[in-house]
């Protein structure tokens, strides 16, 4: 398979999904993504961190220093009770998206 | 939640947004790097790879420090705004803990702000407000100076100095004027002007509609022009453009309107509602005896007013020469339009706005005295929080809120007091106020008095707070929070306050007390006629109409013909000027066998009146006879004098048979015989400092009523007067339908709208003085109580040691007005100097009146005792064993 490049806006409700298993630092946020999707999705590491930023802002998910696995200060993300909702929203209207692209590839 | 994170961050570093953003990016290259060794990537080249996995290093950096400072900024505004509203709601919480004091302070607040901005707005709308007109500073009017008077110009003094004074770019005369306005719709009276072609050039106006006048148009026969005021187009002829080119009946006469002025040139209610070519004659161009011109003129360009003033008494001295019959007393002045329009009103606003700053000054005053008080009443609390560990600054801050959520609780009523007061005032105020209308609450004035408010309360609890938040907890926590010790700095502060407070409030109360006594002395004045159940109407006879006098006079005896007949009215008749209406007419007299020296003159108001004036009014004839219908022309010429001319001409001698003459040439006068002597009656204003010498005419033989032709209808009825004002229309209409009644109103409300004046400035002052005294009454209240407060233990232990009720009594209550006598001593001397502004509108009582004075210092000081009494009282009752029980 092909790698797919990355639909604008859909690494937000990747990284939500990720971040609702639990706090995450962003390496891991990242290793996760690429697990999940099995190098599917190309995703360049660094767009991570923006992404992250912006979402802290609005308030989806909040950022503490913690220690890594390693013994290494690393900056932990989680969600929010707002990024929890954001991503359920998020979710659904992907699922939404993907059936009605879904239908129309399949009568086509 | 935002505070676990704050502290757990500050613990692990105390790094910046940018050093967390370099130390996150490092972070995962470092690991990502041994990540890949792990996964058997050549180790020296793993960093390489990590790095191009990640991409542009630089931008992902710029971008997520970006996004870090907007959110940190964000952040700390958060935390401040959280802050303010934690201390916002417990001030709240505070003052609805202590709702007296809450309501008190912001209902203080309130009066003064709301009463300043008021004021203040209606001052800026009237008098600070640069008029609408283009340069307004070069309008001028022009006077002639009649021994020291300001005085019309004659028409041919006008001329002279419209070709004479280079400082004038141009010049114009106007005379007011009254015009019939017949046609669609009931007839009416329209106040107006008649001007000179250059008129609106000098105020620079151009009209809204249609044009101004021509060179041309302003000539005798070519003057049946009419240029409409905004108002009286839009009243009359509902806003319709298509009136211009048309042509309105004024005096009986078509005029074709070829304007509309724009509404900005209306400036007061009594302006100008239509205007009409001045059209001199003419061989008016060498009248120089006939002064009835009111002149403005526009300066050029840099011409000053010194340039046009030394250019105008150049050429009143070469019109002493030319004339020296009229002019050889004439000065000329000029004087800027503004101040002329203003005359009268600008000082009254003036002392209102002082008055009013004495409000808002008390009204701090007020506010400051009880926020000390409450603060060294909350010192103990204050030192238990500061003990269990809240910081000074804190306490202050808090402190602080709770006059800041005072002030504008304060301001937000006071806001609306202001909007109330604006429209109160605008409602109650005398006719002819210039620029009223226009009054808005002023956003500066607004500003200004929320600005001193909020000084005021934020400094008088900026002293108590700093003072409590002091950490000297020990002291007040043992004492309990009650300190021991009058006299105190602080105290000095608050008696000083005190003084303050009464003396200005006896400034106000000075001034509002010598303003009703000038209402009363107007109430009392003795009319010399009896105004209660008599109806008035006006009337007006164009000579268009009524080309001829006797076709007029006739008239107007044939409409009080009419009224006579309605039932109710007792009896009628007509004046040509209406006593207390404000005008006057008057002509130099002639006294057979006692001629006048030289340069000296006697001058009486004139009045013709139909038989039955007197006895209508109920004007006293003391000698002689009233007119009779056998007073016509042609029979030999009667008049009746009053007592005031009566002894200015005859003194110590009988009136009746004597003759005088008002008309005729000097060496040949036209006698007439005085066949009575009637009461004085105030002719021209209420305010009038005495009667004026008057003479009476029949209106049949007058000499002086000429052209346009106006009078008055008196009638005498058994009930309401108002209830005939329908049936005098309609008495009016049957003789003449053109005819306009105009100005219907019963004698009693000619009355009192000559003395709207004085009761405007009454009321107003008045108010403004109850406000003040109110307010100095809460404040000595408040300072006592809290004196009684402190002093509880000191007092229980004087009455333990054997002190009477009444000795603790007399030593609080003497301790009160200790400070308010200081106060009351101030305020009379302030007094003294400030009632002196009020010179010109005092009626019947000088500006340092010792009754006022003293009624007011007895109110003032009773008003002090009563405050100061209450709280005494509560002392004097201490139970010793309460007020020493630890």
């Amino acid at each position: 398979m092909a790698k797919m490049d990355l639909l604008q806006g859909t690494l937000d409700v990747l990284i939500l999904k990720t971040l609702s298993w639990g706090p995450l630092h962003g390496y891991a946020v990242v290793r996760w993504i690429s697990q999940q999707t099995e190098d599917a999705l190309r995703i360049e590491e660094g767009a991570l961190y923006p992404a992250l930023h912006r979402m802290e802002e609005r308030g989806w998910i909040e950022a503490e220093w913690g220690v890594s696995e390693n013994n290494r200060r690393a900056k932990f993300y989680r969600l929010t009770d707002l990024g929890r909702r954001q991503l359920n929203a998020e979710s659904e209207s992907w699922q939404r998206y993907a059936q009605a692209v879904g239908r129309v590839l399949q009568t086509a | 939640m935002a505070s676990w994170r704050r502290s757990f961050r500050l613990h692990l570093r105390g790094g910046t947004v940018e050093q967390d953003v370099d130390d996150e990016i490092a972070f995962h290259i470092e690991t990502r790097t041994r990540d890949l060794i792990e996964e058997g990537f050549p180790p020296h080249l793993a960093r390489e790879e990590a790095l191009r996995l990640f991409g542009q290093v630089e931008g992902v950096r710029r971008t997520c420090r970006e996004i870090g400072v907007r959110r940190e900024r964000g952040r700390r505004w958060t935390e401040v705004f959280s802050e303010l509203r934690q201390d916002a709601v417990f001030a709240f919480r505070q003052l609805r803990e202590a709702p007296a004091f809450a309501l008190i302070a912001i209902f203080t607040l309130a009066l003064g702000i709301g009463a300043t901005t008021a004021i203040f707005s209606l001052l800026n709308a009237v008098v600070l407000q640069p008029l609408p007109f283009p340069e307004p500073e070069r309008i001028v009017y022009l006077w002639s100076v009649d021994r020291g008077q300001d005085r019309s110009t004659s028409p041919g003094n006008f001329f002279e100095f419209k070709n004479g004074v280079p400082s004038f770019e141009r010049l114009a005369a106007s005379v007011k004027a009254s015009f019939n306005l017949t046609g669609d719709g009931a007839p009416e009276r329209i106040d107006g002007s008649r001007v000179s072609a250059e008129y609106f050039e000098v105020l620079g106006v151009q009209p809204a509609l249609g044009r101004g006048f021509t060179a041309a148009e302003d000539a005798p026969g070519r003057e049946r022009v009419v240029v409409l005021s905004d108002g009286l187009w839009r009243e009359r002829f509902g806003g319709d453009p298509k009136i211009l080119n048309q042509a309105i009946r004024l005096n009986g006469l078509p005029h074709t309107v070829i304007g509309v002025m724009p509404a900005f040139v209306t400036l007061s209610s009594s302006d100008s509602r239509l205007w009409v070519p001045l059209a001199l004659p003419p061989e008016d161009a060498t009248n120089y005896g006939n002064s009835y011109l009111r002149v403005i003129g526009r300066l050029g360009p840099g011409a000053s007013r010194t340039a046009a003033q030394a250019e105008v008494g150049r050429i009143a001295k070469r019109l002493k020469e030319l004339d020296p019959r009229s002019n050889v007393d004439k000065e000329a002045r000029i004087e800027p339009f503004l101040d002329r329009l203003l005359s009268g009103y600008r000082r009254r606003l003036l002392i209102l706005l002082g008055a009013v700053a004495c409000v808002l000054l008390i009204a701090c005053v007020n506010v400051a005295n009880l926020l000390l008080a409450r603060g060294a009443a909350r010192g103990r609390e204050i030192a238990i929080r500061a003990a269990l560990g809240a910081g000074r600054r804190r306490i202050v801050r808090q402190l602080l809120t709770e006059s800041l959520v005072l002030s504008l609780a304060g301001s937000a009523a006071g806001a609306g007091l202001a909007w109330l007061g604006l429209r109160g005032l605008v409602a109650i105020s005398p006719g002819g106020v210039p620029r009223l209308g226009q009054a808005g609450i002023d956003g500066t004035a607004l500003a200004c008095a929320l600005g001193l408010g909020l000084v005021a309360s934020l400094l008088s609890g900026l002293v108590p707070a700093l003072r409590t938040a002091r950490p000297d907890l020990q002291s007040t926590l043992k004492e309990g929070g009650r300190s021991i010790g009058a006299g105190s700095p602080r105290d000095r502060v608050r008696s000083g306050l005190l003084v303050a407070e009464v003396a200005l409030s006896l400034v106000l109360l000075a001034g509002a007390g010598l303003l009703i006594r000038s209402a009363l002395a107007l109430q009392n004045v003795e009319l010399g006629f009896e105004p209660a159940g008599v109806l008035t109407a006006q009337l007006s006879l164009p000579e268009a109409d009524y080309p001829e006098t006797e076709r007029a006079v006739a008239a107007v005896q044939r409409v009080v013909g009419e009224v006579a007949r309605i039932p109710g009215v007792e009896s009628a008749a007509a004046v040509s000027i209406l006593p207390l209406s404000g005008s006057d007419t008057s002509s130099r007299l002639d006294i057979e066998g006692n001629p006048l020296p030289p340069g000296q003159e006697l001058h009486g108001s004139t009045r013709e009146v139909t038989p039955g004036y007197f006895h209508t009014m109920r004007i006293p004839l003391l000698r002689g006879r009233d007119f009779t219908a056998a007073d016509r022309k042609g029979a030999p010429k009667v008049a009746v004098v009053n007592q005031a001319l009566a002894r200015l001409a005859w003194p110590g001698g009988d009136a009746l048979g004597k003759r005088l003459a008002y008309t005729g040439e000097d060496d040949k006068p036209d006698w007439i015989e005085v066949v009575g002597v009637a009461g004085d009656v105030r002719l021209g204003h209420l305010e009038d400092e005495e009667v004026r010498p008057g003479f009476y005419l029949p209106m049949d033989q007058s000499d002086l009523l000429r052209g346009d032709i106006s009078a008055a209808v008196v009638a005498r009825t058994a009930g309401d007067p108002a209830a005939l004002a329908p049936a005098v229309r309609r008495a009016v209409t049957t003789v003449d339908p053109r005819l306009p009644v105009f100005e219907v109103a019963t004698m009693e409300e000619v009355r009192a709208a000559s003395a709207a004046t004085a009761r405007f400035n009454m009321l107003m002052l008045t108010a403004l003085g109850v406000i003040g005294l109110l307010l100095a009454a809460v404040g000595i209240y408040g300072v006592i109580a809290w004196f009684v407060s402190q002093r509880t233990q000191e007092i229980g232990l004087r009455m333990a040691l054997g002190a009477t009720q009444g000795r603790v009594l007399a030593m609080v209550t003497w301790q009160a007005m200790r400070p308010v006598l200081v106060g009351l001593a101030v305020g009379v001397l302030g007094a003294l100097a400030a009632t002196r502004l009020l010179g010109g509108l005092l009626f019947g009582v000088t500006a340092t009146d010792p009754l006022t004075f003293a009624g007011v210092l007895a109110v003032l000081a009773a008003a002090a005792l009563l405050a100061s009494w209450v709280p005494a009282r509560r002392a004097s009752r201490v139970e010793p064993s309460r007020a020493l029980a630890p």
